[in-house]
């Protein structure tokens, strides 16, 4: 994950939703966690599914890219790259600035 | 339609996306309703179908192949547009799609720019179809007025919906053929014609008649009476065909009275005019009669035949102008309207061996 990453366009007619896309990419954060934590893989796989689909759609093209990862990896059971990239998903929540326009 | 009548039902299970698609659509300037999985999508779509589905593939409970399958198979949701949207890149997804019916497909992430292209011209799909439905019912609407008009000339209204209902059932009027049902039989006959014709130039003499047809004609459909034939000055209208008239027998005593009461200034009026007086004299039978095509191929007529039909042709021959000839059963029928008839005894008619019940009254 690079700077330009964390650099979000968004259409202007969008600006009210983001405040809860952001707050549910959040909740997903935590419900990913809990799901490497007990393992539960397929829903680690449907989690990143999920991601893969709505992030390129509102502008958070990082959010695609990532879920792509986490789907793929929730399939090979890969635990360590699903943490990895868990771990970047809470970086890239934490750093991402959003403009309108 | 406007931008603002078009409505688009969202469905998709998460959240965002749903938010996502129904701004979109409503940056358009269309109507979004929105809905989070396959179940409720189906509920929604058959209550109020809406005139465009973008529908998610992957569902809770009932998924979007399913849900596209079910109102593909439903006559009265079949035409409504569907988009799948999903985030399935294989083939084999899109072949299902097809499929199951889908008009497009939409994959995720969603393109702005790429949806409502898609939706846009699917709408514009949508309404030329919507267009082109509204002229055919127009120009169906059309043609049966036409049809209706054009028959209508010649026999009752009813008998011209019915034709025209059999049209759109089997293609050839009457296909059903004979039927035996019970009549009841009115004749009306003008009095003396035949010796005003002798005293009226030719071309006067079928102004006369239609003057009088058009009077008797009006009384039997204020009554709901078929019109079966019009032969010199003499008419047969029925009741209780083709339709069931449980009041038959009353609606022909009506009739009657009221063809009577019409065609009287019709009457006074030629009275005056060639100083010579004629009258209208009623016969009146009910019983079984079959009714149906009588003909050829290349000249039909939808007739009824039968012993009611008969008989009302000889009382109407008996019947003095301004008088109503009644069988038996035809005053049975017409219950307390006939209470002022009277007896006339039994009266051999011509072609019958046994006499007939036979009942007066002036009109």
């Amino acid at each position: 994950m690079n700077d330009a990453d964390c650099k979000v366009k968004v259409a202007r007619d969008l600006e009210d939703l983001i405040p809860v896309f952001m707050s549910n990419r959040r909740k997903e954060l935590d419900t990913l966690r809990v799901a490497l934590a007990s393992a539960d893989f397929e829903q680690l796989r449907q989690l990143g599914h999920r991601m893969k689909g709505v992030g390129n759609s509102y502008g958070f093209n990082h959010v695609s890219t990532l879920g792509k990862y986490i789907e793929d990896g929730a399939r090979s059971g890969d635990r360590a790259g699903l943490a990895a990239r868990i771990a970047e998903y809470a970086e890239y929540l934490s750093k991402v600035q959003i403009a309108y326009e | 339609m406007s931008a603002h009548d078009f409505r688009v039902l969202v469905v998709d299970d998460d959240p965002d996306m749903l938010r996502l698609l129904a701004r979109m659509i409503e940056g358009e300037g269309m109507r979004a309703d929105t809905v989070l999985d396959g179940d409720a999508a189906l509920v929604h779509a058959m209550a109020s179908p809406p005139d465009l589905l973008l529908l998610d593939v992957m569902l809770p409970g009932l998924d979007g192949f399913s849900v596209c399958e079910r109102l593909k198979r439903d006559p009265a949701t079949a035409m409504i547009p569907i988009v799948l949207v999903t985030a399935l890149e294989d083939s084999a997804s899109r072949v299902r799609g097809i499929r199951a019916g889908a008009d497009d497909f939409l994959s995720k992430p969603v393109q702005r720019e790429e949806l409502i292209a898609r939706v846009q011209t699917l709408r514009r799909l949508h309404e030329t179809r919507l267009e082109l439905e509204a002229r055919r019912l127009a120009s169906e609407v059309q043609r049966k007025e036409t049809l209706r008009k054009a028959f209508g000339r010649y026999i009752s209204p009813r008998l011209a919906e019915r034709i025209i209902a059999d049209l759109d059932d089997e293609g050839t009027p009457f296909q059903r053929g004979a039927q035996r049902v019970s009549v009841v039989a009115l004749f009306a006959d003008l009095r003396g014609f035949t010796r005003l014709t002798e005293r009226t130039q030719v071309d006067e003499v079928v102004g006369l008649l239609n003057e009088y047809f058009a009077v008797i004609t009006e009384a039997a459909y204020r009554h709901d009476g078929t019109i079966f034939s019009m032969a010199g000055d003499n008419l047969l209208t029925g009741f209780n065909v083709p339709f069931p008239q449980p009041d038959a027998g009353r609606r022909a005593w009506e009739t009657a009275h009221d063809m009577a009461r019409s065609v009287k200034p019709v009457l006074e009026n030629w009275s005056a005019r060639g100083g010579m007086a004629t009258g209208v004299g009623f016969g009146l039978a009910s019983g079984d009669a079959i009714i149906g095509n009588v003909g050829s191929p290349h000249y039909m007529n939808y007739t009824i035949i039968g012993d009611a039909v008969n008989i009302a042709a000889r009382l109407v021959a008996l019947a003095q102008p301004g008088e109503l000839l009644a069988s038996g059963p035809a005053l049975h029928a017409a219950g307390a309207m006939a209470a002022g008839a009277q007896p006339r005894g039994k009266l051999a008619l011509r072609g019958r061996s046994e006499a007939v019940d036979v009942y007066a009254v002036a009109l």
